[in-house]
């Protein structure tokens, strides 16, 4: 047979299975289907545990029409945010495989990861049966809050349940009443309105503090727990200042928390003490939340996962439509956010990780995205934020934009040992123990005695 | 014992063989739940484990948690001691309280059994329930306590009771009494309702004055209750957590962080077990040695009573 001839067989024969091997691949996508893909699955039920927030109770409502559509069920479990990780903590270690799968603040990925609990998402993401071809969170997640959530040391792990940032809040009827404007200016020489540096956040912070009217300029979320740390991350990052000298959450750098910019913005923070109401020592998030339902407050710096309930739910807020949001206030660190993220997970012990996979895919799709979003959720996909229903909820725009500049925090091993030595330190400081000074040095010290060689203090203790 | 008294090996291999299976189901549950979980706990302390850092498997280190904890660990002294004055301040009162309401109770209220059952309600609460309840009625914006504390000028308006750290332990210890003195009330006034009558008609008609009548009769017959209801009193009062943990978390600062507080942050909150384990050994050892005072002090006085 002539060479020509050959080659031309051999042409025709590759063009051939090329076209079949794109037929059978485009067929496939084309055909996949989640009753189909489910199928192996059904009868069995995946556990797992969240926060009791309004982003879970959400999805609970959304799991009935995955469970029609698979035959899969869904338990949910909800607990207070500490009771949720340490559950998880001891499932994980004790190796039972309760959960199929978790939903866990991202902080607590490192421990996670380098303690081999969570399986990487990349076998479910290369499974042709497993994979919606509809399903790309290389391109409809937001990559950079993905890569903070999700992600550790270059591998992704899952897929953020909810993206979480802090901005300000305010009553935008107070900023706007023409008889607080006039009196405003008359003593701060400028124009009243939603605070955009330091100084006129503590200047509207004084304005409003009306204890005899119940009227309080803010209020800090002082008691020691958590919340502390979170709100002063807000304080931290904007006045130019940062716990470790790193680029990436997985990275282990200097420890800077106790540098001037930190020390200044620490001081910052407890001089608005005096702007809170008495028992600001007292309160986490929930109690700060309740005073802004309650009309109590003028402004304060708080989660996106807690505005639903405050501008939009008339039955728990007695201020809808009185609110207003902005970014956190800029100083030397210009226009910054604190991303916390709380990331689905798959855990090395869970007995149907499939059927888990399935059931997060389906939930970072669109629809199931926008509804879980509009009921208090907060999404990670850009094209969430995009839609006309999203765009109506009054803190859309200060989500979007704080999305954009959220800051990655430590989520290497040891992050919740370091929040715990910061959430004492600082508390210890509010209480009158010590100065700023004193505590950040105190937690420089212990974070980089617990970090090791990798952490010297880029500002040394005496 | 003397040879009378001594059983005959017949009735020893008849008890043994019956009493077996009888003991048998206590025994296996002692030594599941209570001597099994502290000898791990003892083995525990002797390692590095940690669930957070992946280095931290679990290798044994010996004496070094329990070297670190003694020697560099400020806070678990200051934990320490804030204990030990939490659990002074809080028996005492309940004690004196406690016995002063059951002496009152036992002259003067002919319907004892109302009485206590209503007294007894605190007690029955969950400490949970407990700290929930005054965690709401000491609420700074709209508790109740608070707003009568401020009303009688007790409390200024501008300030409230758990973000203030002067007033944050003595309201523990004030709560703590509230809970537990009908306790110490309880177990007093069973005690003085099983006193025998005749040591009083003697004394009471050698002319003795109430004063002697209670110092030398009442008390010495008390003795044992005494002991008892402050040595359950001081072992739980030294454990205590949950109160505490729901109303304050230990702060603010670390005003209010008891040892088992401590213990619970290292254990839960970093996951350093090894040394979370060495913290939980301390308070153990510390009661073991509290009822160990308590038993010697007991037998040396019933030993000299008997002299």
């Amino acid at each position: 047979m002539p060479k020509v001839s050959l080659r031309l067989r051999t042409l025709v024969a590759t063009s051939a299975l090329s076209a079949f091997v794109a037929f059978a691949f485009v067929s496939v996508a084309g055909a996949w289907s989640l009753e189909e893909a489910a199928a192996p699955y059904k009868g069995v039920t995946i556990r797992t545990i969240g926060e009791a927030l309004p982003p879970l109770e959400a999805m609970k409502k959304l799991a009935p029409e995955f469970e029609k559509r698979t035959g899969i069920t869904v338990e949910i479990e909800m607990y207070e945010h500490s009771e949720a990780v340490s559950k998880v903590m001891l499932d994980l270690n004790s190796h039972r495989g309760r959960y199929d799968f978790i939903i866990q603040p991202h902080r607590e990925l490192g421990k996670f990861v380098t303690n081999g609990h969570v399986e990487p998402v990349e076998d479910f993401m290369t499974s042709a049966t497993l994979r919606d071809p509809e399903f790309k969170p290389e391109e409809q997640l937001y990559q950079r809050l993905w890569k903070e959530i999700s992600w550790y040391d270059g591998k992704a792990y899952g897929f953020p349940f909810t993206a979480l940032t802090m901005y300000e809040w305010y009553r935008s009827d107070l900023l706007n009443d023409p008889k607080e404007k006039e009196g405003f200016k008359a003593k701060y020489g400028y124009d009243l309105g939603p605070a955009q540096d330091w100084k006129q956040y503590r200047d509207i912070a004084e304005w409003f503090t009306r204890p005899d009217q119940q009227l309080y300029g803010t209020a800090l979320q002082g008691k020691r727990h958590e919340a502390l740390w979170y709100e002063w991350l807000n304080f931290l990052y904007s006045f130019g200042g940062d716990m470790l000298d790193v680029k990436s959450g997985s990275e282990c750098g200097p420890v800077i928390v106790n540098s001037p910019q930190a020390i200044a913005a620490t001081e910052y923070y407890k001089g608005l003490m005096k702007f809170s109401p008495p028992d600001t020592l007292n309160y986490f998030w929930d109690d700060v939340m309740a005073l802004m339902q309650q009309g109590k407050v003028a402004e304060l710096i708080m989660w996106n996962d807690a505005t639903y309930a405050v501008a939009v739910d008339e039955t728990a807020s007695t201020v809808v439509g009185k609110m207003g949001f902005d970014l956190v206030p800029q100083g030397d660190g210009g226009k910054v956010a604190q991303v916390e993220g709380w990331t689905y997970l798959v855990p090395t012990d869970s007995k149907n990780k499939e059927a888990a996979y399935l059931f997060i895919q389906w939930m970072m799709a669109y629809d199931q995205q926008l509804n879980q979003h509009l009921n208090g959720g907060a999404t990670a996909r850009p094209d969430v934020y995009a839609s006309a229903d999203v765009q109506k909820l009054p803190y859309a725009k200060a989500s979007m934009q704080s999305n954009e500049v959220a800051r990655p925090k430590p989520t290497i091993p040891q992050s919740s040992e370091m929040t715990d030595i910061l959430v004492r330190e600082l508390s210890s400081y509010l209480a009158d123990e010590k100065s700023a000074k004193e505590a950040l040095d105190q937690s420089a010290k212990e974070i980089s005695a617990l970090l090791g060689s990798c952490a010297p203090m880029k500002y040394p203790v005496q | 014992m003397n040879k009378a008294n001594r059983p005959l090996r017949g009735q020893l291999i008849l008890d043994r063989g019956a009493s077996l299976p009888l003991i048998l189901p206590a025994t296996l549950l002692v030594v599941v739940f209570l001597v099994g979980p502290f000898y791990y706990m003892a083995y525990t302390a002797m390692t590095d484990l940690s669930f957070a850092n992946p280095d931290q498997k679990g290798a044994f280190v010996g004496f070094d948690n329990f070297r670190k904890l003694v020697r560099d660990d400020p806070i678990f002294w200051s934990s320490f001691w804030l204990t030990i004055r939490f659990v002074v301040a809080s028996v005492a009162i309940e004690f004196v309280l406690g016995f002063l309401l059951a002496l009152l109770i036992w002259r003067f209220i002919e319907r004892q059994r109302l009485l206590t059952t209503l007294l007894l309600v605190p007690v029955m609460l969950a400490p949970v329930a407990v700290g929930l309840i005054w965690r709401l009625l000491l609420q700074g914006d709209f508790g109740m306590a608070t707003y009568y504390l401020r009303a009688i000028g007790l409390l200024s308006p501008q300030s409230a009771v758990f973000s203030t750290p002067s007033l944050v332990m003595p309201t523990i210890v004030a709560i703590d009494v509230w809970q537990w003195t009908p306790f110490v009330t309880l177990i007093i006034l069973a005690g003085l309702m099983s006193l025998p009558r005749s040591p009083f008609e003697a004394a009471t008609m050698d002319g003795a004055a109430p004063w002697r009548l209670f110092v030398d009769i009442l008390l010495p017959l008390l003795r044992p209750i005494i002991a008892l209801v402050l040595l359950l009193r001081g072992i739980d009062a030294f454990k205590e957590f949950d109160k505490v943990f729901i109303m304050t978390g230990g702060g603010p600062g670390t005003v209010s962080e008891l040892l088992s507080i401590y213990a619970y942050r290292v254990n839960f909150k970093n996951w350093n077990l090894g040394y979370g384990a060495a913290v939980s050994f301390m308070v153990y050892l510390v009661v073991l040695i509290l009822c160990s005072v308590f038993y010697k002090a007991m037998y040396w006085k019933s030993a000299a009573a008997r002299a």
